[in-house]
């Protein structure tokens, strides 16, 4: 199916003040940058998830502004940062597994161009979501990229519930800035992206500190989370009601009244039903009975095939390996004449049929030994925000009180693209890897601070002969690394 | 109007993007965090003040404010 190009749809004049407004925006943010080096990082956030340079028509495209942000992001790290508490955890050790063997398949990948033309960005994005934790080391970095995540995200939900509340949405209809279907711009990825983090615009209204906490951003955040909940409805997308459904269970741990929440939720549902559309029933309808769509349907042959794949190559085929698929079957097939619908059962022969499921997209692309690492990656993750949650909560000191809210808010971030990657093939995707970057620097800075506190407790019960012991130990250590040194300044 | 909201939802995201920047590069706690900060002087404090050396400046330290037992003071 040929798609439009990117942005063909504003005017001439339109697109060179849109590129000129974006050229001028990133260089913004590269002089604030000379001050404050994170800030290319943050640069590079948002041109990889909003990527200006495919929105824009002449100029942008001309400018390699991913490279230009990764080389600053890099390099600024690199020369100029601190980098005090950068530490290497073993969640990017997950991930550098897995692009390492991401690599190794690529090598005896089945379709080679096709694999290569995947391998292109994914790398990307995992090379991206290693670096980003080394930086993200202060409390106000977590929060800055946190904001960038949503602003960048929300960029785009915005736009796309105005279009869904002023009738423009529709499964396939709903027009993107870039609408080829790549990245976050897929209708699918985008719900469960929008979803997944609106615990994140919640916690911004408690506990921000760039945007402090006042009714101007509440009502923000609750304009977005809206707009984000349209998502689903505007993108007519399936897997978006099955997040949406997640998130609901999922509050339900955080949520005082559970009563309460449960009757506002099903009243909100309720008073939502008249305003969607016939096609969304038509569509929802068919979660119920994938037999009477064909998406749904193949998807079952395709996790199937996927299966017996994996047991013939069990290290994997290479990226795009579904391309080895063919299924015949038959399927019904109605036919609507004047008044009378036709259900004729008709046999249909698909090929290379996708994944549609991140869990089989790694089986069948990486084998068993990627399957493994990418839910471990995932799994430690959740695992690592409920321990956070869990030590942290309850806490009211304005210094503490933010991080087991955003350790929730984080974990519900990763169990619904969990939740969306069982009916998508979005196993790499950079938006998600960065939360995971995200996830991460949380960690990591958290763990500095109990160190830290550690330390302190340690000093005040250590005995006084405790302390002779080890000062005498230090200066003996002192003492012999002299005498090391001088033994080889003689022998020079 | 699709136009229309494209600009509007750029123009907002743009927006908030570019004044949390700002505010980002007015920020020292950007790159030092104060509250690991803080921690880790008053370990050392902490550390200084136990420890066999930092004991001994302290006695220097409280024998030269306080005048020796038996001296004169000072006729001005």
């Amino acid at each position: 199916m040929s798609q439009p190009p990117a942005l063909s749809q504003y005017s001439g004049s339109a697109q060179t003040m849109l590129d000129l407004v974006f050229i001028a925006f990133i260089g913004y943010i590269l002089l604030l940058g000379l001050r404050r080096p994170f800030l290319w990082v943050l640069l590079y956030v948002y041109i990889d998830i909003l990527a200006p340079q495919r929105i824009g028509y002449s100029l942008i495209t001309q400018v390699p502004v991913s490279l230009i942000a990764f080389g600053a992001a890099f390099c600024g790290w690199l020369l100029l940062d601190r980098k005090e508490g950068a530490r290497f955890s073993l969640r990017q050790g997950l991930m550098l597994a897995l692009l390492l063997y991401c690599w190794w398949t690529l090598q005896g990948a089945v379709y080679v161009e096709e694999a290569s033309t995947k391998w292109d960005w994914v790398w990307k994005a995992f090379l991206f979501a290693i670096f980003l934790p080394l930086t993200v080391t202060t409390r106000a970095r977590i929060e800055a990229l946190a904001l960038t995540l949503v602003l960048s995200v929300a960029t785009i939900v915005i736009g796309t519930g105005m279009k869904t509340v002023l009738g423009g949405g529709g499964y396939e209809n709903l027009k993107f800035f870039v609408n080829d279907n790549s990245g976050i711009y897929e209708s699918s990825t985008l719900a469960t992206v929008a979803i997944a983090l609106i615990p994140v615009i919640l916690w911004f209204t408690r506990y921000g500190t760039i945007f402090r906490p006042h009714w101007m951003v509440t009502a923000f955040a609750c304009a977005l989370i809206f707009a984000s909940l349209l998502i689903p409805v505007g993108t007519e997308a399936r897997t978006g009601l099955l997040c949406i459904a997640a998130l609901g269970v999922l509050a339900l741990r955080y949520t005082q009244r559970r009563i309460l929440f449960i009757a506002c939720a099903g009243l909100l549902g309720l008073i939502a039903l008249p305003f969607l559309p016939q096609s969304y029933y038509d569509r929802m309808a068919t979660i119920a009975q994938p037999g009477g769509d064909e998406s749904a349907s193949t998807r079952m042959q395709v996790w199937e095939w996927t299966i017996d794949y994996a047991s013939e190559h069990p290290f994997g085929g290479g990226f795009d390996s579904y391309r080895a698929n063919s299924f015949t079957y038959v399927m019904p097939v109605r036919e609507e004449a004047g008044n009378t619908t036709t259900v004729e059962y008709r046999e249909v022969t698909d090929e290379a049929r996708a994944f549609h499921s991140a869990i089989f997209e790694l089986l069948g692309e990486q084998g068993y030994p990627g399957l493994m690492i990418w839910l471990f990656l995932h799994g430690l993750g959740v695992w690592q925000m409920e321990r956070l949650y869990r030590r942290w909560r309850g806490r009211i000191e304005e210094g503490e009180a933010w991080i087991a809210p955003l350790a929730g808010a984080l974990q519900i971030a990763s169990l619904i693209y969990l939740v969306g990657a069982c009916f998508q093939g979005i196993a790499y995707q950079p938006v998600m890897l960065m939360i995971v970057g995200l996830q991460i620097g949380l960690y990591s800075y958290v763990t500095r601070l109990e160190s830290a506190r550690r330390e302190i407790e340690q000093e005040v019960t250590l005995s006084p002969g405790e302390k002779r012991r080890r000062e005498r130990a230090a200066q003996i250590a002192g003492q012999s690394g002299q005498s090391a040194t001088d033994t080889d300044a003689v022998t020079a | 109007m699709r136009e229309m909201i494209d600009y509007i939802s750029l123009a907002i995201g743009h927006g908030l993007l570019a004044f949390a920047l700002f505010k980002l590069v007015m920020r020292e706690d950007l790159d030092v965090d104060p509250a690991i900060q803080t921690l880790k002087d008053k370990a050392e404090a902490e550390r200084e003040a136990s420890s066999v050396a930092g004991r001994n400046a302290r006695r220097r330290q409280q024998a030269q404010s306080e005048p020796a037992p038996g001296a004169q003071p000072v006729q001005r």
